[in-house]
């Protein structure tokens, strides 16, 4: 029953959303009327100093956090199932390399709660990607790609593709941003500022982008015959 | 969605069984199982960054953006993004979005070249482009008028400037800053395959044994096809081997089982001695029956220059460069050959001490024997290679030359499918065309392209390099589909498509992006307008473009999201609709088109590029553009008017406008908007329908849109050009319901081996005869001349030609002799370090969007100069410590870095150029491949000295 009234509450907001959209943003229009020029260049964006010479520049300064693995400091994640930033000073831990990734020392689950550490979630031990056939001679798909098919297999073992955990994580220097960001987080869960939810049948949700019969591929469309200005020029003389 | 809880039941039990098992599942049965988690409503869209191109879920609520995850039906990245594309969600709120159109002015609200920015409406806006490009035009023709357009362009945007650009002002002074990243590729595979594109799709990693990467830092630069080779090298650790061709070590050399650290500029040694391994010492590997079917040899004349100014051009005369400066821009007219390239020149009668006067057309080449070609690579023996090439000079000459015969010696080895990547290392060169051809010389010989698994793949830097600047044709010298302004026939067919007259299309082109920037020095360009891109911050020698832009004459417009430098050094600033503002599609490096809806709305008063060139359109009649006659080819040759009866033949008269010709005609407006269309259901569309924001356009008017679907037109309009031509585009509608399709997409079915006759429908057409493995299709530069390595013999009948003169190489591909070359400037006693740029994982290009993001901003906040512990030392360099870091054209501080993720050896450094307080590209140096005219951000020689 919990699932079915989730699923209500779903459509109903969709339809909201669908109705309603940008009402909200409505500005009034804007007008001719003269203003004195008063944005300098220097004023704009990221360097607020000279363009024309260096003298007076310089970046501005990196400031890792200087804390500990372990801890048990958190950075929220930015929304929800973000990739969690890295709280801890990285230094001696990098690069990873085959054979060696300490971040897994400590992240694995099988260690994390014991090391005061986020546990590596279990997204990064599904396998996504489906294995096509090739023996060598003839190579043909597993999935039917004009279907949207997938082939989704949870493992045991944390996946190749997400060996190199840099990809996605990073330190974060302390300081001033250089410009605010306006980006509101929203949550549909409780805990989705400091856990990953993405997992079992979350992973494929609402992956149908276009809704029922409207959503699949047909003959109709491949010919595309409604198209006046598409069909080939290379025919045509 | 109507479901009833038993169905509900049944289908989350069939989804969860067969994840268990890891059988496929529909991703429609798949989702209806799990429709969860309220208020949000999800779409796919793709990726806004780099030319990996993956697709991306995306959540709204409210009318914002609140959430990214990787797309689990999307081929390309199923299920993972990187952070720069799960950070998509807040590009596009960084708290200075530009919200108005910005003009310089004066205290009467008069434009005025030296005032500060004041907002304006966009009537005033486009009131103040209108006159100035009008006035650019009857001053120096259409070529005064000129356009930096973006491998970032949506395909319809691209479409839409191309059009108005080529269609509507008769110029092609357009160009995208796709130049600079991939031009070199580009004209390698001309060269080539007689056509552009790689053969390959990404589905090679996971199916060879090898991954050589060639300049390319894929690991930061394409994180998520370098977690499918980090996959694919885990699930096989001892069979498969990842090389790292690289000037230092970065983290692509991480997970290597051999990184090999070259001299800049000697990765055309190292290709030519693997050649060599193979054509010398193992023949037996050459395929003899593919490369007597599929090849023939060419080459080309070496002394081609490198793309800077020649010593006639306007600025070099009126002495606009410092005497320092001209230390190495002399180079272009003439350079003593060195010790290091003469061995490499013998073979072109060229010995140490000679003069090499640099007077070739690059683009030239002729065909040869294979002995000739065989005689080109004499030079590269192991001595001779390892000699010039080994990068670090703290490595042993044995161990470098053991790498470099293991190399060779993966790639020879029978059985053991290659695949080699690369990027700008290899394309941002000034030989970088030769190099790109020397890629595939390797891949040839053995058999080992355009197979799974097998081949080298030009990586494409940016996310629609491939899918606008390359396929729509946003290049100076380009149509769509491959097609080229050069070609009267191909204009023609343009032309007729586009229901423009005959004879509308100007045939003169050339302006590459250095060039339009060095027009504008020249004061030729008098109006120019920044679309997507920015170049005044991405150019080399950006000093100079800079000063043009403020002091001279002339009137520059930036379209962007963010103030960035571009947009400073402007004087009109408009404001863009970002990606997930408006309807878009790209395409990536895999040759996948991937589109995407409007998400929200946009910003302010902003609007999408489309809009603003159709809105601009609106301003120019007939009787403007193309009843005049006009000055082309820099003011050298005449172009005439159009006839007025040709005119009238069409149905138009002197006061149509481009829009009733190029956006707002009959065609287009049978593309109905329709929200019955399940494409269109539910999503906003500004552009067509205008929205609730109310925003005031162009007439002063409260801009209610086109009434019809302009980018289901343009799409289908300009994928009119490629189907049937080997690039065919599937149909609009079908992109919105499927993960991307890698083109040519013939019956709904998309090829994953181009050339290959097995999976390509063009190359089984061309082999039906034949019964041939392979067909090398591309019709361009197709008949070429014989000769040998010195030049064009007229009469000379080469073995696998019927007779003298043009040889027709129907459906072969071209192996070239190209030999290693210096580049134009080295370091020396007194700029005695290589500076190198380029990328971070964390920053996009300039970084105007991805500085404005907190977790990219606060990963990497500067840029730093990347140096080696003991070149610090030695010059009282500490680690932490700011350094300037000086060429002959400009200096800027950084940080020293003497153990982060980027590891010189001693002699060069590194430094990215997201940052605008770093402003690297004042040190960097413009020279360009002379074939593609890419700019060689790799190589230059600075000091380095404390701050």
């Amino acid at each position: 029953m919990k699932t079915m009234s989730k699923i209500t509450i779903g459509l109903v907001a969709a339809a909201l959303l669908i109705v309603g959209c940008g009402e909200g943003s409505k500005a009034a229009p804007s007008t001719n009327a003269k203003v004195a020029p008063t944005i300098t260049e220097a004023s704009l964006g990221l360097r607020k100093t000279d363009l024309y010479s260096e003298d007076g520049t310089s970046a501005a300064k990196t400031e890792y956090r200087t804390a500990t693995c372990g801890s048990n400091i958190k950075i929220k994640r930015a929304f929800q199932d973000a990739p969690p930033m890295i709280p801890h000073d990285v230094e001696g831990m990098l690069p990873i390399k085959i054979g060696d990734n300490q971040c897994t020392s400590c992240h694995l689950p099988e260690f994390a709660a014991s090391m005061g550490a986020t546990a590596i979630p279990v997204s990064h031990f599904t396998n996504f990607r489906p294995t096509h056939n090739y023996d060598g001679k003839v190579f043909t798909k597993s999935i039917d790609n004009m279907k949207n098919e997938m082939a989704i297999k949870e493992t045991t073992h944390l996946q190749g593709a997400r060996f190199n955990c840099t990809q996605c994580h990073s330190p974060q220097s302390q300081g001033n941003l250089a410009v605010e960001n306006t980006f509101e987080a929203t949550y549909t869960r409780a805990d989705g500022a400091n856990k990953s939810g993405w997992s079992g049948t979350a992973l494929t949700d609402q992956l149908d982008t276009i809704k029922g019969d409207g959503g699949k591929v047909t003959d109709a469309d491949i010919a595309n015959k409604n198209s006046v200005v598409g069909s080939s020029i290379w025919t045509q003389h | 969605m109507s479901l009833s809880r038993r169905e509900f039941l049944k289908s989350s039990a069939a989804a969860s069984a067969a994840a268990a098992i890891g059988m496929s599942v529909p991703a429609e049965l798949e989702a209806a199982a799990n429709k969860a988690e309220g208020g949000w409503r999800w779409d796919k869209a793709a990726c806004r960054f780099c030319g990996t191109g993956c697709g991306i879920m995306m959540a709204t609520k409210n009318g914002k953006i609140v959430a990214v995850k990787g797309d689990p039906a999307a081929p390309v990245n199923r299920g993972l993004n990187c952070i720069k594309g799960y950070f998509n969600a807040k590009i596009m709120y960084g708290a200075d979005r530009l919200t108005r159109p910005l003009l310089r002015m004066d205290a009467n609200g008069k434009f005025d070249k030296k005032g500060k920015f004041a907002p304006v409406s966009w009537k005033v806006a486009f009131d103040i482009m209108e006159e100035k490009a009008k006035a650019a035009f009857n001053e120096k023709g259409p070529e005064g008028v000129a356009v930096f357009a973006s491998g970032q362009h949506t395909v319809m945007e691209g479409y839409a400037a191309q059009k108005m650009m080529k269609g509507g002002f008769r110029s092609n002074a357009i160009d995208p800053n796709a130049r600079h990243c991939m031009a070199s590729a580009v004209v390698g595979f001309y060269q080539t395959f007689g056509i552009d594109e790689p053969s390959g799709c990404y589905d090679d990693i996971e199916l060879t044994d090898t991954i050589v990467s060639w300049g390319s830092n894929m690991a930061e630069m394409h994180p998520i096809l370098w977690s499918r080779v980090t996959d694919r090298k885990l699930s096989d650790p001892e069979r498969v081997k990842v090389i790292n061709m690289s000037t230092y070590t970065h983290r692509t050399s991480d997970l290597a089982d051999t990184e090999i650290i070259f001299s800049p500029n000697t990765d055309t040694a190292l290709w030519n001695y693997i050649a060599r391994e193979i054509v010398f010492n193992n023949p037996e590997s050459i395929d003899w029956d593919f490369v007597n079917k599929h090849m023939v040899f060419a080459a080309a004349s070496p002394n081609i220059g490198y793309g800077m100014r020649k010593s006639n051009e306007k600025s070099i005369k009126e002495g606009k460069y410092t005497a320092l400066e001209m230390e190495t821009i002399s180079k272009e007219m003439k350079t003593i050959v060195s010790e290091k390239e003469a061995p490499a020149l013998a073979p072109y009668g060229y010995k140490a001490g000679d003069e090499m006067i640099h007077n070739q057309p690059g683009l030239k080449h002729w065909l040869i024997e294979f002995e000739e070609y065989k005689k080109s690579l004499e030079p590269y023996t192991l001595e001779y290679t390892a000699k010039i090439s080994k990068g670090d000079p703290d490595e042993s000459i044995e161990s470098f030359k053991a790498k470099l015969q293991e190399l060779a010696d993966l790639y020879i080895e029978k059985g053991r499918k290659v695949v080699s990547f690369w990027t700008m290392g290899m394309n941002q060169h000034t030989r970088g065309t030769w190099t790109n051809t020397l890629a595939y010389n390797v891949h040839f010989l053995l058999n080992k392209q355009a197979n799974p698994g097998e081949g080298a793949f030009s990586l494409t830097g940016q996310p629609s390099a491939c899918g606008t600047a390359r396929e729509v044709g946003t290049f100076t010298h380009r149509l769509p589909a491959d097609m080229m302004v050069k070609n009267p026939k191909h204009r023609a067919l343009v032309e007729k498509k586009w229901q423009v007259p005959a004879g509308t299309i100007n045939g003169q082109m050339g302006q590459h992006i250095m060039r339009i920037h060095r027009d504008i020095e020249d004061g030729h360009v008098k109006f120019a307008w920044v679309n997507v891109c920015n170049p005044y911050q991405d150019s080399a020698s950006a000093s100079h473009w800079i000063k043009a832009a403020r002091e001279m004459d002339n009137f520059i417009v930036t379209s962007d999201g963010y103030p960035g430098i571009s947009a400073k050094v402007s004087d009109l600033i408009l404001p863009s609709a970002m990606l997930y503002e408006k309807w878009g599609a790209y395409g990536n490096a895999e040759r996948r088109t991937q589109h995407w809806r409007q998400q929200v709305l946009p910003v302010g008063d902003s609007m999408s590029d489309t809009w603003q060139w159709v809105e601009f359109s609106k301003r120019f009649t007939v009787k403007d553009l193309w009843m005049k006659d006009v000055k082309v080819g820099w003011g050298k040759k005449d172009m005439k008017a159009v006839p007025l009866d040709k005119i009238k033949a069409m149905g138009y008269n002197e006061n149509t406008t481009m829009y009733e010709i190029l956006f707002a005609n009959d065609r287009a407006k049978s593309y109905k908007i329709d929200m019955n269309d399940p494409v269109q259901a539910g999503y906003d569309n500004s552009e067509c329908s205008g929205d609730s924001r109310g925003v005031v356009g162009s007439d002063g008017e409260v801009f209610t849109g086109y009434g019809f679907f302009i980018h289901k037109y343009l799409f289908e309009e300009y994928a009119a050009f490629t189907r049937g031509h080997g690039h065919d585009l599937a149909p609009f509608d079908i992109y919105h319901k499927v993960r991307g399709l890698k083109w040519p997409v013939v019956d709904g079915k998309e090829t994953q081996w181009r050339f290959n006759a097995k999976y390509d429908p063009y190359a089984a057409k061309a082999t039906k005869e034949t019964g041939n493995s392979h067909a090398f299709y591309g019709g361009f530069l197709k008949k070429r001349p014989q000769g040998d390595l010195n030049g064009i013999k007229k009469d000379m009948q080469l073995s696998y030609a019927d007779k003298p003169g043009k040889h027709y190489l129907k459906n072969k591909a071209k192996i070239f002799a190209r030999p290693y070359m210096d580049p134009p400037e080295m370091p020396d006693a007194n700029y005695d370090t290589w500076l190198c740029t380029g990328r971070v994982l964390e920053h996009w290009h300039s970084g105007t969007m991805t500085m404005r993001v907190p977790e990219l901003y606060r990963a990497v906040p500067e840029a730093l100069c990347y140096m080696h512990p003991q070149d610090a030392k030695d010059k009282d360099l500490k680690q932490g410590g700011l350094c300037w870091v000086e060429s002959r054209r400009g200096r800027v501080k950084a940080r020293v870095e003497t153990r982060g993720r980027n590891r010189p050896a001693r002699g060069l450094v590194f430094v990215p150029w997201f940052d605008e307080k770093v402003f690297i590209n004042k040190v960097c140096l413009d020279a360009t491949c002379p074939l593609s005219k890419q700019t060689d951000y790799k190589k230059c020689a600075v000091k380095i000295y404390k701050a």
